[in-house]
């Protein structure tokens, strides 16, 4: 397979349907430079965010439902995106709930001034994805209803039917402390069971979220208004982005021997549960920042389409 | 559609346009063409970036594909577009040159 041909598979399928055979064709007649290599490379990208180029072929019907599953679809990658930074936002939360780090953030100011930061950009966000969700998560009950397929309603309670189950393994697993057990094998095995649930919690609390939404009917206007405060989160989510990586290199800055401790979760280096929250973090803003440049473009695309 | 964006790609749409103001071409015709008279290389991405939105804006329209090439030209918008943008052009290279030459 050539490298022409397999930049052009990274292109979106309605574009590759509309544009690939005659790109080929203007590809094949010349070697492939570095230079055009790379533009291809941006191509593929802009494609991705303006997923309404490409669809001119398609029929008028065609064009809106791709346009509104785009959206649909750039919505649920935002709200899994948002999952993810609170995940990570709760390591942030076990790493700074020590004493040290309250006291570090009293004497320094621009570390107390971003810690603030995330808690406001935590709210904020948090505000946004419900202002945002709920409607929709009440359109689902709706439908659900109407059409009676409850399953969309135990998909919908997910996330609390996950929650039930870590709190009890929590519950369980405190009760279960042996006093003639092995020290060490009752930690691993206690830890490994803790975070096995929290990340299997984590990961089916949105995918369940995410069916739910798949299999009900949504009105399209639920979607356009969702996008304008996720919108907001996803900006939360960097403002707290931003805040975390300040906060941490305050720290390195102020007060190294702590930086260089042990406190992160369950005593692990401080500097490399920082490192690998902030990265957690970034990722998913970037997936965040991405959905919403490709759904604002659905969005945008949607609403000049006539219907 | 999203309103044709200007400030992005207000180099290479104009180009394509024009480019097709003598008669249809396909994406390489166009691509040389654009070489020929600008001295401008598109880039593959940039070119059919520029055609996806000159299609979806109406101004241009494809034609009878030929074997894998298919030819592209203008629209009655298309031309409208391109005298509007070039007679602004016009204007401001005049401006200039009159400017130009009381120095």
């Amino acid at each position: 397979m050539s490298i022409q041909y397999a930049l052009l598979r990274l292109y979106p399928r309605c574009w590759r349907e509309r544009y690939a055979e005659e790109m080929l064709a203007v590809l094949e007649q010349r070697p492939l430079s570095l230079t055009d290599g790379l533009n291809l490379f941006f191509g593929v990208l802009d494609a991705h965010l303006h997923p309404h180029l490409g669809t001119t072929g398609m029929p008028l019907y065609e064009r809106i439902l791709h346009m509104f599953l785009t959206l649909r679809r750039s919505l649920l990658t935002l709200f899994c995106a948002y999952v993810g930074f609170i995940v990570a936002g709760i390591g942030f939360q076990k790493l700074t709930e020590y004493s040290d780090f309250t006291e570090a953030a009293q004497a320094n100011s621009l570390m107390g001034l971003t810690f603030n930061l995330v808690v406001i950009g935590a709210v904020v966000a948090l505000l946004a994805i419900l202002v945002g969700g709920l409607p929709i998560a009440f359109a689902v009950i709706r439908s659900s209803l109407a059409r009676k397929r409850y399953g969309s309603l135990v998909l919908l309670a997910g996330p609390l039917i996950a929650f039930v189950i870590f709190l009890g393994t929590t519950l369980l697993l405190e009760a279960a402390d042996h006093p003639n057990a092995e020290p060490i094998v009752q930690l691993f095995t206690h830890r490994s069971i803790f975070l096995g649930i929290f990340f299997a919690a984590a990961i089916a609390s949105p995918v369940a979220v995410c069916f739910a939404v798949i299999r009900s009917e949504i009105p399209e206007k639920l979607l356009h208004f969702a996008l304008l405060p996720f919108i907001l989160a996803t900006l939360s989510m960097l403002l707290v982005l931003v805040a975390t990586i300040i906060w941490g290199l305050s720290l390195h800055n102020s007060v190294p021997a702590l930086f260089n401790s042990n406190e992160g979760m369950f005593g692990t280096s401080t500097s490399g549960s920082w490192i690998k929250i902030v990265i957690m973090m970034a990722i998913a803003t970037i997936i965040a920042v991405v959905a919403v440049l490709r759904g604002w473009s659905a969005r945008s695309a949607l609403r000049t389409t006539p219907a | 559609m999203d309103k044709f964006n200007l400030s992005r790609f207000s180099d290479p749409p104009v180009m394509i346009l024009a480019s097709l103001a003598d008669g249809p071409k396909h994406g390489y015709a166009i691509m040389e063409d654009i070489e020929a008279f600008a001295g401008v290389h598109l880039g593959p991405g940039t070119l059919y970036g520029a055609i996806a939105r000159l299609e979806a804006q109406g101004l241009i329209e494809p034609l009878e594909a030929e074997e894998r090439r298919r030819p592209y030209r203008l629209t009655a918008n298309g031309i409208a577009f391109l005298q509007e943008q070039l007679s602004s052009i016009k204007s401001f290279a005049s401006m200039g040159l009159a400017r130009l030459a009381g120095i």
